[in-house]
């Protein structure tokens, strides 16, 4: 099946969420690009379609979704996936992404982003689910690395491993939520420079940084703070690996003033940009 | 035979013992903390009722946070998630507050215009019939489609007051006038959801237009029921209404 490579970009973005949608409008803002809820827009009409047209208007579009489901043992759903398609046509977006996870099994969907274990039959469920809906939309996923409050005990792999077997035997790319590896090594105590060394450098092609909170037991990947000090660090580690990747913030709960997010993407700027200079030091 | 998992599981045992503990069964998923599941279902559980809460805005402030959230808790029990969209969920939530409201009808009513709104915010664009475009027509003749985001219902309460109260931060009035209308209508013009009170008859027009009567004979059954003089009038103001309001995308 033909698919389209994903075109080359780099710049720092937001996670366009309502409250922000009419300063997106009313004037140009500060970003390279936007990342919207792929579900929130596979409506029939209205304003949704309305803003994302103009939106899609002034900025490049990235589409990341929630309920691709692409850990299912029951397969994709192909309904979704066509509707998803159509989005795609609508939107030429730069990519379109959603989670490594499952969502649901028997007809039941959680809305929630739930774990799999690293194992070779869970490997085999979701390179058979990507290659269907790589097929169908026409073009390269990105998936994105979760955060996980659950280590199904003796897995044949590390997430990361997962991940690198998952792309060569798919083709499809990653975002790497910066957030989430900070929030599942703690919660299940790995070292994260052990992860960096496992991870496919060359397949991620955006990534996400945001906060967390502090639960009960863990820490919990709640979108609803700023980027806090240790995940910054972990991105300027990461930009080392990876040079020049689309970044960009996402706050989905206690959204701020949209001033408090552009500072954050600044600040990612400041350190991608500081990273690459260093880069370039290193290999001069 | 697929490769097993700690514990003898396969990865569909495990997804369908980690779905049946999300929703209320007591044995944990094999190789599964208390503490980690616990997140899991705390998430499922208050996404749930969230999406609840804002899809139903009103009905909530009407009845107030505590009963609301002790119906959407029964509700989630009941109703697992099955769409790929939360849009869907609400959809038997007007049923259940209609099951568990039987003496107040408003709660229901309310909760149907709370979903039947949001239903049309993000329902099908069609553009509405420009009023230019009116000429030459039979309206003995002429057939009606209607913009596809409407929907009716007759109502017992004073439902359209209570909604408009608490939008503009006004105390409701709780008992319905004797002038209250017994029907409601939501739709979409442009953008912008709508909804408006409106007479019996005008609901009886609306059934038998949307059935496929000409408006011809939607004002020979409006005279009928009340007589010749008052249906050429009223005939006349409602067709205006209707085009005025964008409800109208079609004259054939």
């Amino acid at each position: 099946m033909q698919r389209d490579a994903i075109t080359p970009f780099q710049g720092f973005g937001i996670g366009l969420r309502p409250p922000h949608y009419d300063a997106f409008l009313a004037a140009p803002q500060p970003v390279d690009f936007v990342e919207v809820i792929s579900e929130n827009f596979m409506v029939d009409g209205g304003r949704p379609l309305d803003v994302l047209a103009r939106v899609r208007g002034q900025y490049p579009v990235a589409l990341h979704g929630v309920s691709l489901n692409i850990g299912a043992v029951d397969g994709i759903d192909v309904g979704y996936v066509r509707r998803l398609r159509q989005l795609v046509d609508r939107v030429d977006p730069l990519w379109v992404s959603d989670h490594l996870c499952w969502t649901g099994v028997d007809g039941f969907n959680s809305h929630d982003l739930l774990p799999l274990p690293y194992s070779e039959e869970a490997l085999a469920v979701v390179c058979t689910n990507i290659d269907r809906v790589q097929d169908i939309l026409g073009r390269a996923l990105l998936l994105e690395n979760p955060s996980t409050y659950i280590a199904f005990p003796g897995m044949a792999m590390t997430e990361a491993a997962f991940l690198s077997a998952m792309c060569q035997a798919t083709g499809c790319h990653l975002l790497l939520d910066v957030n989430n590896i900070y929030v599942s090594a703690i919660n299940h105590g790995f070292d994260t420079a052990q992860w960096f060394v496992d991870l496919p450098w060359e397949r991620v092609r955006q990534v996400h940084l945001a906060g967390h909170s502090q639960g009960e037991h863990m820490l919990i990947d709640t979108h609803d703070a700023p980027v806090p000090a240790a995940v910054w660090d972990l991105y300027a580690r990461a930009c080392e690996y990876m040079g020049d990747v689309a970044t960009m913030i996402e706050r989905d709960d206690h959204i701020p003033p949209l001033p408090e997010l552009l500072a954050e993407v600044a600040a990612a700027r400041t350190i991608a940009g500081g990273t690459a200079c260093h880069r370039s030091t290193r290999a001069a | 035979m697929p490769p097993k998992h700690p514990r003898g599981m396969n990865l569909r045992d495990m997804q369908r013992s980690f779905s049946a503990h999300l929703q209320g069964a007591d044995p944990l998923p094999a190789g599964a903390t208390p503490e980690g599941m616990a997140v899991y279902t705390h998430a499922y559980r208050s996404q749930l009722k969230q999406c609840l809460r804002e899809t139903f805005e009103k009905t909530r402030l009407w009845i107030g946070d505590a009963a609301f959230d002790e119906a959407a808790d029964v509700y989630i029990r009941l109703h697992p998630p099955h769409a790929w969209t939360l849009d869907a969920y609400g959809d038997g939530f007007t049923a259940h507050l209609d099951h568990a409201w039987p003496r107040d009808p408003d709660v229901g009513e309310l909760a149907w215009l709370d979903w039947t709104l949001r239903r049309a915010f993000a329902g099908p664009d069609q553009a509405p019939v420009a009023m230019a475009a009116l000429v030459n027509i039979d309206w003995d003749q002429a057939v009606l489609t209607f913009a596809p985001t409407l929907r009716w219902r007759h109502v017992q309460s004073n439902v359209a007051a209570i909604w408009r109260a608490m939008d503009e931060d006004r105390i409701p009035s709780t008992s319905p006038t004797e002038t209250t209308p017994p029907a409601l209508r939501v739709w979409r013009h442009g953008l912008s959801t709508r909804f408006a009170s409106m007479p019996v008859e005008e609901a009886t027009c609306l059934d038998l237009a949307t059935m496929g009567a000409s408006f011809g004979e939607i004002c020979i059954d409006l005279a009928r029921r009340t007589g010749e003089e008052a249906a050429t009038t009223v005939a006349g103001a409602m067709l205006g209404d209707w085009l005025r309001n964008g409800m109208v995308v079609a004259v054939a």
